[in-house]
């Protein structure tokens, strides 16, 4: 069990600055993910947590305590690579054990804490074998193994599932978060899947370019992205961005104005307020949030680009008034259009997002 | 090919019976080389072995069959040099071994300068024997080797490292460590660093002592180079002659004489021209199944690796 706080981080390698002052909180038994495109930082930060990576400058504080100097063997934590790092001459028993034989733990309860944790993994089976006869699976769940087995104050996973095939993700999602249910360590998680980290995290750090960009539930992350990055990183498929233009002065109140359709602005009244008229804007509409409509209804013309069905739902691209959209129909609405059809379009939710243009800022 | 095959059905019949046999023909000079020089010796000798012969008298050889062999491994000489080279094998390769893996353990790791001294400890391995031999032969000299002048700086009195039987062994077996260590380090060096290195990261997160990591880690990786060094330098060792022969001639009296020395000593200074071929077949042999061992060993522990 720990508390977690990193402050002002920075780390380069050379001329590569990994990391950008990154600043954050993870509180006791937290289950938190570190979100972020590849190369973003997620695992500079991991590897200076666990004490492999020296930062250049900033503070890590574990429970209160500064971790500056404290080498990787006193700072208990365990670690998940993303290469898994088993160690390969050893058979699944030896590498659970690996981690009990430094603690003078009496050989039978080394015993019982392998077969306790196998079981705990559902790799008994394998006991026996060294890991590259072992599945892709089975090796994941062994290395997660050597992690807990210690029972450490702290769990490091650096992108565990991102070598696993789409199935056993899946899988492997929901046996995460049944593990962390049972064990309550606090956790770090970092993955570049987005779809992963609003599954499993219970707040979700986003790194962008070795800083943190913003810090929050899934739900509120998806809701209230703090700028359009966040908001293209979140969501799949991802938000349609559309410029354009503040207008004021109508009778009816600040509008928008796309070059598909007029969009009013009176949800964003205040945000709007500050702004002058003309000020380029970017729309953040989600492609949950468009409808189609009537023929001869409402709602804008559009023509459909390409249709990719995905099962249960299927994605049609847009293009309305030579702008690109995505928008997310039912398989059997779907399955009525093909490439070339035109259809007419309605905004249907609220989820609509405005940021501003130049700096990517959401407009409150 | 086609240019081949249109010489094969056209032009004159020196050059189709070219065409047809380019392959062949390209490798046929090195071919007569190697059958000149090495099989037909090899097999030659082989023969001699089995006839009474001396090179340097008019008498037509008598095939006598395997008495030379009979010979040879009943005589107590014979033994005693094998003796001899046991002790200078084992030592010299156990040495080796040692200094080798010291000298991968220190070149693993960057540190200023390392570049020119990894080329120092590399330049023994590629001087000849001849270099060397003549090189310590100096070192070892009693007058004004630089070995007795540093230990009559201190005792003053000079010191004679080839005079007894223990100190010309020890010589030997310095200058053949201090060739070959070198070679076990390039084989060690390559096994060290083909450990992935974030497994010594898993291994610092697991909290594993120095020992342990070392045995569960390391070593897995250097253990079938390691079985490699261990066969070339006691096949090498096993024959090992230049060295000994430049440096105390087998002396003194006969306390360093290798069966690789006795064997010359056989053929050129007693003439018992068929005794040494014989003599030398069984050195071959010995090699031979230590080679088979050594391999039967790799193979058990490819099969053990997954």
């Amino acid at each position: 069990m720990a508390q977690l706080r990193l402050t002002a981080l920075t780390k380069s390698y050379g001329s590569v600055h990994a990391l950008r002052g990154v600043d954050l909180e993870v509180e006791d038994g937290e289950f938190f993910v570190l979100f972020g495109p590849s190369a973003a930082g997620k695992t500079t930060t991991l590897r200076v947590i666990a004490g492999l990576e020296k930062p250049d400058g900033g503070t890590l504080m574990v429970d209160g305590q500064d971790l500056a100097g404290v080498p990787v063997k006193r700072r208990d934590m365990a670690m998940v690579f993303q290469s898994f790092a088993l160690y390969p001459h050893l058979t699944t028993f030896q590498n659970l054990a690996y981690p009990l034989r430094e603690m003078k733990m009496r050989r039978a309860e080394i015993d019982s804490r392998v077969r306790e944790t196998a079981e705990l993994l559902r790799i008994t089976h394998t006991l026996d074998r060294r890991p590259a006869s072992l599945s892709g699976g089975e090796q994941q769940r062994l290395a997660i193994g050597r992690a807990i087995i210690r029972q450490p104050r702290l769990f490091l996973f650096d992108e565990p599932l991102t070598n696993l095939d789409a199935k056993l993700r899946h899988d492997m999602r929901a046996e995460f978060k049944r593990l962390h249910r049972e064990l309550g360590t606090t956790t770090i998680y970092a993955t570049p899947d987005q779809l992963e980290a609003l599954s499993i995290g219970e707040r979700i750090a986003v790194i962008q370019h070795g800083q943190i960009t913003q810090v929050d539930t899934p739900e509120r992350l998806y809701a209230k992205p703090i700028d359009r990055h966040v908001a293209s990183l979140i969501g799949d498929p991802p938000i349609n961005l559309v410029r354009g233009t503040l207008k004021l002065g109508g009778n009816t109140g600040p509008a928008i104005e796309l070059p598909f359709m007029e969009l009013d602005g009176n949800p964003w009244r205040e945000g709007l307020q500050a702004l002058d008229a003309g000020t380029e804007l970017l729309v953040g509409i989600r492609p949950h949030d468009l409808a189609l409509v009537e023929e001869n209804g409402d709602g804008v013309p559009a023509t459909i680009e390409i249709t990719e069905p995905q099962g249960d739902i299927t994605i049609l691209d847009l293009s309305a008034e030579g702008v690109a959209l995505r928008m997310v129909v039912a398989e059997a609405t779907g399955a009525r259009y093909t490439a070339g059809d035109s259809v007419r379009i309605a905004l249907a939710g609220a989820d609509t997002r405005l940021f501003l243009s130049d700096s990517g800022t959401m407009v409150a | 090919m086609a240019a081949a095959t249109y010489h094969a059905e056209h032009g004159t019949l020196l050059e189709r019976f070219f065409a047809r046999n380019r392959g062949p023909i390209l490798v046929a000079p090195a071919l007569a080389v190697l059958v000149i020089m090495n099989i037909f010796p090899l097999l030659w000798s082989f023969g001699l072995s089995f006839y009474r012969y001396r090179a340097n008298r008019i008498k037509e050889p008598e095939f006598v069959w395997f008495k030379n062999y009979q010979k040879v491994l009943t005589d107590p000489v014979v033994w005693e040099r094998f003796q001899t080279t046991a002790i200078i094998v084992a030592v010299d390769v156990l040495l080796q071994l040692v200094v080798g893996f010291l000298l991968a353990l220190l070149f693993e790791k960057t540190f200023p300068g390392r570049r020119v001294l990894l080329m120092l400890v590399l330049t023994p391995m590629m001087l000849s024997f001849v270099a060397v031999g003549a090189f310590f032969r100096y070192y070892y000299e009693p007058t004004f080797g630089l070995l007795s002048q540093g230990i009559k700086a201190i005792t003053g009195e000079p010191f004679i490292l080839l005079g007894s039987e223990v100190g010309a062994l020890a010589g030997i077996i310095f200058a053949d460590v201090w060739m070959w260590s070198p070679f076990v380090m390039l084989l060690v060096l390559a096994g060290l660093v083909s450990v992935p290195k974030h497994l010594y990261e898993a291994a610092e997160i697991d909290r594993a002592s120095w020992w342990r990591r070392f045995w569960t880690i390391t070593f897995p990786y250097i253990r079938g180079l390691l079985l490699l060094a261990i066969l070339f330098r006691t096949i090498e060792a096993f024959k090992l002659f230049d060295i000994v022969f430049l440096i105390t001639e087998g002396g003194p009296g006969t306390s360093t004489e290798t069966i690789a020395v006795y064997v010359y000593r056989v053929a050129f200074q007693y003439f018992k021209t068929s005794q040494s071929a014989a003599l030398g077949y069984i050195l071959l042999f010995v090699v031979i199944v230590l080679t088979n061992l050594y391999l039967f060993f790799v193979r058990r522990r490819a099969e053990e690796e997954p």
